[in-house]
């Protein structure tokens, strides 16, 4: 019988963000050299930028994964803990996967996750 | 000296030598040492050049909701070249973020060179824009580092530039000031600083002293320059507008567009010229998207009912949120994109200024020539578009 752990079936604490699209010159850069299928470019990319305390409402540290639920589309990204204040403000480089969000300024709902970052040809159906 | 066009400042100035790219900056340099590049393919599988050419001509010949999307990325002639193919096979064009410049080209908008920003401009400000990760020599080419005539003191003293963004960005991490404005409140931002400069107590939510000072540091410009970007971060077109012109009542500023592609100003002057032909009869409708909502436009065919898209040195699927397009998809494009790996037909082409020469147009209306970088044997954008030009 496989055995279950303590809280499995309790739902990760989510939290309301808007989602703006921002310009990243490294990331224009990794599409540039190394291809936009590339683990460089999803490593930029499929980034979000959260406020601290957004952070502790998931409960999540820099660098954890997180699942985006937007308008049009859910991805999975990596946390990076802002510098400045922006509580209720995600910052997700533009791209597919802020496309994939909806058009921006979009609402969102950001939780913990256990998934990896998924290719970009996953993320991107047509 | 090389010109680069990895954004539309074509910096004039880069030395391309046998392992290196002096004066590009990160984007300039990957664009123009980029190898990323693709074969030509129908329905994903790899074929010859004749054989995509003539499967994209056959795709456009039995198209009936047909949309040409990009122009920004191609040199001035064969923008040209591609409305010609428009015209004849009864396309629509999308350019994305032109709207700008359509103002600016109307007369709406005072604008200015980016020789005169240097030389000239006293408060400069960057309004839902962030340059040092778009157009990154803009700032030390033209907008606040450099001495210019009337500016020998540069940005220590004689220019203060200033952010107005949903974010804290890079570039407001080295201007003297910058807003931080709520994405989904940024016309009561415009409308409390147009309040301000009639030096009313703005009704907002937002530090109304803050907004006060702002207003009385514009309204001392002697040489104002407002960097407008195009895309969602920030304030919608019309609301630039009338900021210009409650600007110019009591100041002097000028206005000019941060918008991607190298050559976007060429496109949106000769669309704007084709629609001025005294007779003009043809189909080609230009559609420009502020905002870039999912259906790509603010009129005409949408994406999503159309049922041949050609998209022109345009990454489709990695600009806009384009789900669900359900036509015929055709790619011409000098490196592997998002769009081209899901096209029907990939044609690849030589880069504009790189292995293509030709002229494009710079962001303040500079005409510029492109020399060719190195020899690549790829066909160039407007030999493939004339080639279809004339087979359809």
């Amino acid at each position: 019988m496989m055995k279950l752990e303590f809280g499995e079936f309790l739902a990760a604490p989510e939290c309301k963000v808007v989602i703006v699209a921002c310009p990243d010159v490294f990331r224009t850069e990794a599409g540039l050299r190394h291809g936009k299928f590339s683990s460089e470019y999803r490593e930029l990319s499929a980034v979000i930028v959260l406020d601290p305390t957004d952070m502790a409402k998931i409960e999540v540290k820099d660098s954890d994964l997180v699942e985006v639920l937007g308008e049009e589309g859910v991805v999975i990204v990596r946390v990076k803990e802002s510098e400045k204040e922006h509580p209720g403000i995600g910052y997700v480089p533009e791209g597919a996967w802020a496309n994939v969000l909806g058009a921006g300024p979009a609402s969102a709902k950001v939780r913990r996750s256990q998934q990896g970052i998924a290719a970009i040809e996953d993320v991107y159906h047509r | 000296m090389m010109v680069c066009t990895g954004c539309a400042l074509l910096c004039d100035d880069i030395e391309v030598g046998e392992n290196d790219c002096r004066h590009a900056c990160r984007i300039g340099d990957a664009h123009i040492t980029s190898t990323n590049q693709i074969d030509p393919m129908v329905n994903r599988s790899p074929v010859d050049m004749d054989t995509a050419i003539k499967s994209a001509a056959e795709i456009l010949v039995s198209a009936e909701k047909l949309v040409f999307v990009g122009f920004g990325n191609l040199v001035t002639e064969a923008q040209a070249t591609g409305i010609e193919l428009a015209e004849k096979v009864g396309a629509e064009i999308k350019t994305f973020h032109t709207g700008i410049f359509d103002d600016i080209l109307d007369g709406r908008v005072k604008t200015c060179t980016l020789p005169e920003v240097r030389d000239y401009a006293d408060i400069i400000i960057f309004l839902g824009c962030d340059p040092m990760n778009t157009h990154p020599r803009l700032l030390s080419r033209y907008a606040y580092y450099p001495r210019g005539e009337k500016r020998q003191h540069g940005w220590e003293e004689d220019r203060t530039a200033i952010t107005i963004d949903p974010r804290f960005s890079h570039t407001a991490s080295i201007c003297k000031d910058s807003y931080v404005i709520d994405p989904h409140r940024q016309i009561e931002f415009m409308d409390a600083l147009m309040d301000a400069l009639l030096s009313k107590v703005p009704k907002t939510a937002y530090d109304k002293k803050r907004i006060l000072k702002l207003a009385g540091t514009l309204k001392k410009a002697e040489f104002g320059v407002i960097f407008a970007g195009t895309g969602a971060a920030a304030p919608p077109r019309d609301a630039i507008i009338r900021l210009m012109d409650r600007l110019n009542e009591s100041s002097d500023f000028r206005l000019l567009s941060l918008a991607p592609g190298y050559n976007l100003r060429s496109i949106a002057e000769q669309l704007r010229q084709l629609h001025s032909r005294p007779t003009d009869d043809c189909d080609v409708v230009d559609s420009d998207s502020n905002s870039g909502g999912s259906n790509g436009g603010d009129g005409g065919i949408d994406l999503h009912k159309a049922d041949c898209i050609l998209c022109l040195g345009f990454d489709l699927m990695n600009s806009l949120p384009a789900h669900g397009i359900n036509g015929k998809l055709i790619v011409i494009d000098p490196n592997e994109t998002l769009t081209s790996r899901y096209a029907d037909v990939v044609i690849p082409c030589a880069a504009g200024g790189i292995d293509a020469a030709g002229s494009a147009v710079r962001m303040d209306g500079e005409p510029i020539e492109l020399p060719l970088i190195r020899e690549s044997g790829r066909l160039s954008d407007v030999a493939i578009l004339k080639r279809l030009l004339e087979v359809v």
